[in-house]
């Protein structure tokens, strides 16, 4: 297994197409990170500069410390695992299989047989050898996808959004399968998807992508409750975005004034009065308060919010409300399933700490 | 995110298909020889030829002249031919229209798709078969003992035997039988491109049937008519064999007055003046319809070429302006056409609207089942006849046959003629298939997989050699192959077919590249294959079947080729085609009718396999 490392990385089509521009990226040996971003933001691009089908226009990409700028596909030994799977419709799942370890030339007929029936044992398929890829499932065909490119032993697993042709269901369940297997092998891999939510679930860490550059890279749950900026805060899951600009700066504590309210909230290391700032409010950090039990929080540091609530959602195990503040402001709160029963029309009062705020520039 | 490599980046070759910048030099070099060298040089001969002196008594010599063209330009012999040449291509084109367009419809609204590949493979097969066989046919039912004749007799409406042909009407059934086919597959994929949905909109929105087909099918559809028609005209005016054996002294077009210059007379300067100007005729016809229209020469040849930047374009591109269709309709104002017709649609809707909805409906239904079935009989009718009559025991041409008999089948596979111009025809189709899917196959390759300037005028000159009337390719190769020595055997008429049929190769492979997802080929190369390793494995096994179809296509054009094979013979090498029609010159022989049979029988079956190895490239 090999570490990824890109350095510089700028891809560029045309003359005024920067897809991707001059990015950095360490991947460590047996690490599983995740590209995510909007649809056109370089992370599939960046996958396949990795992979070989893209030349980059500057910087250089090496595979296990070996400079593979300038080596076509079939010199580097990356796996991918591609969107709509490309298993060659006129072979037999043996021979999609075997088809990386003929390619290569060093390997007996019997080893052949033998990884392949190996691979098709990791991915709980054994009896398939025989079929097309016509007669199977979409998730058998994403199972001997991932059997194909990890039978030829890759130093890295590439996969591009390789969960996005099937249903919901299917989808959870082989979130939880992929993962397994790459901790299983512990192989390297790069994982592409615009679903935030795979890029939360899945990855050791995880690079979200904008515009052709890394926002903010880092393990799923610092990126999610410490988003560096805007974009990455309203990318990432569902975030509740104050913009204003700060008011005054005291033990940690920024005032933010927001027009229709003022929010306190944690500040930053460089926060100074006049910035202009965003505070990011993530919906599950919110709490209900009634004033006969809790009135001691609208003290102190709280953020206090009353309004109507105009609309709720059950999510199963947690319940979304929306809220309107009386300034007309909409707020989208998540608590879990069970405690309050809310119904639209109902008015609420609203609280969060200013610790559970975060302050991102705008 | 686009994975597109632009135009002019020569860093992208690595990443497109992974082979070293000059390859896709050397790949182009092989069909750019055979297209450049082989056939456009023999054109540019034919040009300078046009201007050199000829002596009487068969030679020539090099020199500058106008005299052919003056000739040619000041005889009103010849002024008249040109202009007859010209006409007949109109009504051919006009009266294929009229004729094709209602079962065109009716084939591409079909439910039943047993009814549709039946029908449709018919069709396709005689548009394959040569053009001396079906010429032939119609001399059988034409002709003084024939069908028509006998039946007019026997009705009483006709007093003695009379022949219908030679002459102008005969011509005219005959050239409209033998290039509907191609009219009726021209409209059927445009009317199969017409979203259904759409025609139910229209009627859901209250416009009639008469209504919808004026306001929705036809506008949409006019792409198709314009190629179809255009299709048709520049076919009929290349063609020799119809006015050859249907027509009278008087119906000697362009293409067969330069077959006799050349084969008879031998005066090449003055049969390459007038094929100079039957290419002229072609050429501005479709610089006109360039112009009015945005109808591509892809689209004449089927499918549309591989342009620069227009990969993504819809295949049915409604992109015809209005400014084009005007056009058209002006031209057809011109001749009084849509008069006539506005007041045929007033008198046919006064009586429609006279009716309620559900029997109008019904009128409609009927009269354009009757009109289709009509249409159907006149395509496959004659070649129905002439197996019904190679099976006639008598010793000339009657039908009804009146028995059954195989001695025809038996001559036919016993006498040396026939099997010497069987085993010749053979030979030379098999050669030629190879020939123009090795051309047209590697020029569709390389366009589709590198970037080229001038890809437009590239991939122009894979379909290039099927605008040019046969006839013109006969005589450019005749004076080529004259020159170089290597006229009078079955390998000039290989390499002439090869080039003459190298589009069909060419467009088929090209749709099967396009339709092709890349996605197979870099997860090939991403297992570690070489380029030429992922074309061995993935992309040649996934084109397969379009590289087999377009070689059948060749090889049974190439079959029943006549006019090319016939010029480049030099009276030395015998097909199938050249020995019908000389047989038909003096007698008509049953033995004519087996060898039909058997010749229809081998299209229907190559087609049929066609048809099946695509999974039905016709639907």
């Amino acid at each position: 297994m090999s570490r990824i490392t890109l350095d510089g990385v700028s891809k560029r089509y045309d003359r005024d197409v920067l897809a991707v521009d001059d990015i950095d990226l360490e991947i460590e040996s047996g690490e599983f990170v995740t590209l995510v971003g909007p649809s056109g933001c370089g992370k599939t691009t960046t996958l396949r500069t990795i992979a070989g089908f893209e030349k980059p226009t500057a910087g250089t990409v090496r595979i296990g410390g070996e400079d593979v700028t300038d080596a076509p596909p079939y010199e580097r030994n990356t796996g991918m695992v591609f969107q709509d799977f490309a298993l060659f419709p006129h072979m037999t799942v043996h021979e999609n299989v075997a088809y990386g370890m003929e390619a290569d030339g060093g390997y007996t007929t019997e080893e052949i047989d033998d990884r392949v029936a190996e691979m098709l044992e990791l991915v709980e398929l054994p009896d398939t050898a025989d079929r097309y890829p016509d007669q199977l499932s979409g998730g058998q065909q994403q199972r001997i996808a991932l059997a194909r490119a990890l039978a030829p032993k890759p130093d890295a697993l590439l996969l591009d959004e390789p969960l996005a042709s099937l249903d919901k269901k299917l989808r959870e369940q082989m979130q939880v399968e992929l993962r397994r297997i790459q901790q299983e092998i512990g192989i390297t891999t790069v994982f592409v998807t615009h679903n935030q939510e795979e890029a939360l679930t899945m990855s050791d860490r995880l690079a979200v992508m904008n515009e052709g550059r890394f926002d903010q890279v880092g393990p799923p749950g610092d990126v999610y409750d410490e988003p560096d900026s805007r974009f990455v805060a309203d990318f990432l899951g569902t975030a509740n975005i104050f913009d204003g600009s700060v008011t005054a700066v005291e033990d940690g504590r920024a005032t933010v004034d927001c027009e229709d309210a003022a929010v306190s909230s944690r500040s930053g290391a460089a926060t100074a009065v006049g910035d202009d700032v965003a505070v990011v409010i993530r919906p599950e950090r919110f709490r209900f308060v009634s004033e006969a039990t809790d009135g001691g929080t609208r003290e102190g540091t709280a953020n206090v919010f009353e309004g109507e609530i105009t609309f709720t959602r059950h999510l199963g195990s947690s319940v979304e409300f929306r809220l309107e503040t009386e300034a007309g402001r909409e707020l989208v709160v998540v608590h879990r399933s069970g405690l309050q029963a809310y119904e639209s029309g109902d008015q609420v009062t609203v609280a969060v700490d200013a610790d559970d705020c975060r302050l991102v520039s705008q | 995110m686009s994975t597109e490599t632009s135009a002019g980046e020569p860093a992208d070759e690595s990443g497109r298909a992974g082979l070293r910048a000059n390859a896709k030099w050397y790949i182009l070099s092989y069909p750019l020889v055979w297209l450049v060298a082989v056939f456009l040089v023999p054109l540019l001969m034919l040009v300078v030829f046009s201007f050199w002196v000829n002596i009487p008594g068969g030679q020539y010599e090099a020199g500058f002249t106008l005299e052919n063209y003056v000739r040619f330009l000041t005889t009103s012999l010849y002024l008249e031919q040109l202009w007859l040449t010209i006409e007949l291509a109109l009504v051919t084109s006009v009266a294929s229209l009229l004729l094709g367009y209602p079962l065109a419809y009716y084939l591409a609204r079909l439910d039943r798709p047993w009814l549709r590949s039946t029908l449709l493979i018919t069709i396709i097969s005689s548009l394959w078969i040569t053009y001396v066989i079906r010429a032939y046919a119609w001399q059988v039912i034409l002709a003084s003992n024939g069908i028509i004749s006998s039946l007019g007799v026997a009705l009483g409406i006709l007093e003695t035997q009379t022949s219908f042909y030679p002459g102008y009407w005969g011509l005219i059934v005959g050239m409209v039988y033998v290039f509907l086919p191609f009219m009726v597959l021209t409209l059927y994929s445009s009317l199969r491109n017409l979203d259904g949905e759409l025609l139910e909109a229209s009627k859901n929105l209250g416009a009639g049937p008469l209504r919808t087909f004026r306001r929705v099918t036809l506008p949409l559809t006019k792409n198709g008519v314009a190629s179809g028609t255009s299709l048709v005209f520049i076919l009929a005016l290349g063609a020799y064999v119809l006015p050859r054996l249907l027509g009278s002294g008087q119906q000697r077009t362009l293409p067969v007055l330069i077959e006799q210059q050349i084969m008879s007379e031998s005066n090449y300067p003055f049969g390459a003046a007038m094929s100079i100007g039957l290419i002229l005729v072609v050429l501005v016809f479709l610089w006109l319809l360039l112009r009015v229209t945005n109808v591509t020469t892809g689209d004449l040849g089927g499918v549309e070429a591989g342009g620069d930047d227009d990969g993504d374009t819809p295949r049915n591109s409604r992109g015809m302006t209005t400014r084009g269709w005007d056009a058209v309709v002006g031209v057809s104002d011109a001749i009084g056409l849509t008069s006539a017709l506005g007041a045929v649609g007033a008198g046919v809707r006064n009586v429609v609207e006279s009716v309620d909805s559900n029997t109008r409906e019904a009128v409609i239904g009927a009269s354009l089942n009757v009109y289709v079935a009509a249409v159907m009989l006149y395509v496959a009718g004659p070649l129905a006849i002439i197996v019904a009559v190679s099976f006639t025991p008598s010793e000339f041409l009657t039908f009804p046959p009146g028995g059954f008999s195989l001695q025809w089948y038996v001559t036919f596979f016993t006498e040396p003629g026939w099997i010497v111009s069987l085993f010749n025809s053979l030979t030379i189709a098999v050669a030629a298939a190879l020939l123009s899917t090795s051309i047209g196959g590697i020029l569709a390759f390389s366009l589709d997989r590198f970037d080229y300037r001038f890809e437009s005028v590239l991939a122009t000159f894979g379909v290039l050699p099927i605008l040019v009337p046969p006839v013109i390719i006969g005589v450019a190769f005749l004076v080529f192959f004259l020159q170089i020595g290597f006229a009078g055997n079955w390998l000039s008429i290989v390499v002439a077919h090869g080039i003459f049929y190298a589009p069909f190769p060419f467009i088929l492979v090209m749709q099967g590249l396009r339709e092709l997802d890349r996605t197979y080929e870099e997860a090939a190369m991403n297992l570690g294959a070489s380029p030429i390793r992922t074309i061995r494995t993935i992309t040649y096994p996934l084109l397969r079947a379009n590289v087999v179809s377009g070689a059948l296509f060749a090889f049974i054009l190439s079959l029943n080729e006549y006019i090319i094979a016939w010029l480049l013979s030099l009276f030395l090498v015998d097909t199938i085609p050249i020995h019908i029609f000389n047989q038909l010159r003096y007698s008509y022989p049953p033995t004519i009718a087996a060898a039909s049979t058997v010749f229809i029988l081998l299209t229907v079956v190559v087609m049929t396999s066609i048809d099946r190895l695509s999974g039905g490239i016709w639907q």
